[in-house]
């Protein structure tokens, strides 16, 4: 339980630095000509690892703090966010979480979905973003760099995790291998 | 275990879907000012953020005057290898003289505008790509004011303040699709509006000016200015140059891309428009 807490304060730590990190520095807009939205990422992240209410909350912070930047509509991030976590958490049990392509795959898809969502959302709400084919290119991209993440962001909480937590304890394990009286026919 | 398990699932889509939908349902006031409240909540991420660049930039300073308060050991030869060749010497005077240049020309527009304005600093950018907004450091604690004028240090038109909380500000820029305003050309004096491009473009300096009289000749080079109309913006603000133009597809007006003289993705300090 303590570590999924503090997976979970980790994960939001990493959501809050990322949405300011997006909306404060301008380094990747300078050299790629547009501000990836990693979120998805780490929606996929809060899947793999989290409970189910926990993947709500991490949707429902990151997608208040986008939309609280930006001006989309409050509130219109949490959903797509969400259903990508959320698709995540039910089906991990069928996928290898912890193989590099298995989670660069995920991260690429969420990534393509996640602003896809978004862009159907602001127009049901009759908002009018800015849109062309040249954002379709913007959107694979992003994918591709969503897809790079989450392995990198899976990487960076498995440590945190670890510094933060207690190891398991293991009754089985000897404390010292020389002690170990091994039985044998030998 | 597992009914808990399944109740929790149902628990966490009820109050993500709950949550959706008390935020759609909330009046537009409410809305704002939980967005500004949530929002304020990257303040100390700002100051820290601000701080630690401003403490950056002092030891880069430190750094480059360590060599010149030690003139012995240069005397001594011990920092020969340290000293900078002619043609780097050179370089960095063109950029001093450039930027000396552009801060003079900052200061005489600045003067030789007949508006009150205030600089203030770009500290952050909407995270999402279709839309343009900047936000400032400036906001209802400066007497900054909704939709005031925002423009460039060297006097270009950037866009207008479109949320003013009280620490900070957001500022619509031009090609953001709800920014449109009147525009003319400077040699013809002929009218039309500034919409954004009608397809999302990686260039953020091209947007569209629209509604132009067919009988008026548009080439590429002339110059776009504010006309004054609707009281948005003050008259003859520089936006940008035409690059092109067609008729309408119905053929009733003339329509060409300009390129804004502002660089939108380098914008540092802007200044706004308090008294026009």
């Amino acid at each position: 339980m303590t570590g999924r807490i503090n997976k979970t304060v980790a994960l939001l730590i990493g959501a809050y630095l990322l949405v300011f990190l997006q909306s404060h520095w301008q380094g990747p807009r300078g050299w790629l000509g547009f501000q990836p939205d990693l979120t998805p990422a780490l929606m996929v992240c809060a899947g793999l690892a989290l409970g189910a209410g926990q993947v709500g909350s991490v949707a429902m912070l990151t997608g208040l703090w986008l939309d609280s930047l930006s001006a989309n509509p409050l509130g219109l991030s949490v959903l797509p966010l969400f259903i990508v976590g959320w698709a995540v958490f039910s089906f991990r049990g069928l996928i290898l979480r912890n193989e590099l392509v298995a989670q660069f795959y995920l991260g690429t898809a969420a990534g393509a979905l996640v602003p896809l969502l978004q862009v159907w959302l602001l127009q049901l709400v009759g908002a009018n973003p800015l849109l062309g084919w040249e954002m379709g290119a913007w959107c694979l991209v992003n994918a591709l760099l969503c897809g790079v993440a989450v392995p990198v962001f899976d990487r960076l909480a498995k440590r945190l995790d670890r510094w933060l937590s207690h190891p398991v304890h293991d009754p089985n394990r000897w404390p010292n291998a020389n002690r170990q009286i091994v039985r044998g026919k030998n | 275990m597992k009914q808990f398990f399944y109740k929790s699932q149902q628990t966490a889509v009820g109050a993500v879907l709950l949550t959706v939908f008390l935020l759609l349902v909330m009046p537009e006031s409410v809305r704002a000012r939980l967005k500004s409240a949530i929002g304020g909540l990257f303040l100390p991420a700002i100051g820290i953020s601000t701080t630690g660049q401003a403490a950056l930039e002092s030891l880069g300073q430190l750094g480059t005057t360590e060599p010149d308060s030690y003139p012995a050991n240069q005397a001594l030869g011990q920092a020969a290898d340290r000293s900078p060749s002619v043609a780097d010497l050179r370089m960095e005077n063109a950029q001093l003289r450039e930027e000396i240049n552009q801060l003079r020309e900052a200061e005489q527009w600045g003067q030789s505008i007949p508006w009150k304005s205030k600089l203030v600093r770009v500290v952050g950018r909407d995270p999402f790509n279709w839309w343009r907004r900047i936000k400032i450091n400036m906001g209802a604690n400066k007497e900054l004011r909704l939709n005031q004028p925002v423009i460039s240090v060297r006097g270009e038109l950037v866009g207008r303040i479109s949320e003013v909380g009280p620490l900070t500000s957001w500022v619509l820029l031009v090609g953001d699709p709800n920014c449109r305003f009147s525009a003319l050309l400077k040699e013809s004096r002929s009218q039309g509006g500034i919409v954004s491009p009608r397809q999302y473009s990686a260039n953020p300096r091209m947007v569209e000016l629209t509604y132009l009289p067919n009988d008026v000749e548009v080439r590429p080079g002339q110059a776009v200015v504010t006309s004054g109309l609707g009281g948005g913006f003050p008259k003859e603000i520089p936006v940008g140059q035409v690059v092109d133009s067609w008729i309408s597809k119905d053929g009733l007006y003339t329509e060409a891309r300009v390129r804004l003289y502002a660089n939108l993705n380098q914008l540092e300090t802007v200044r706004v428009l308090t008294h026009f």
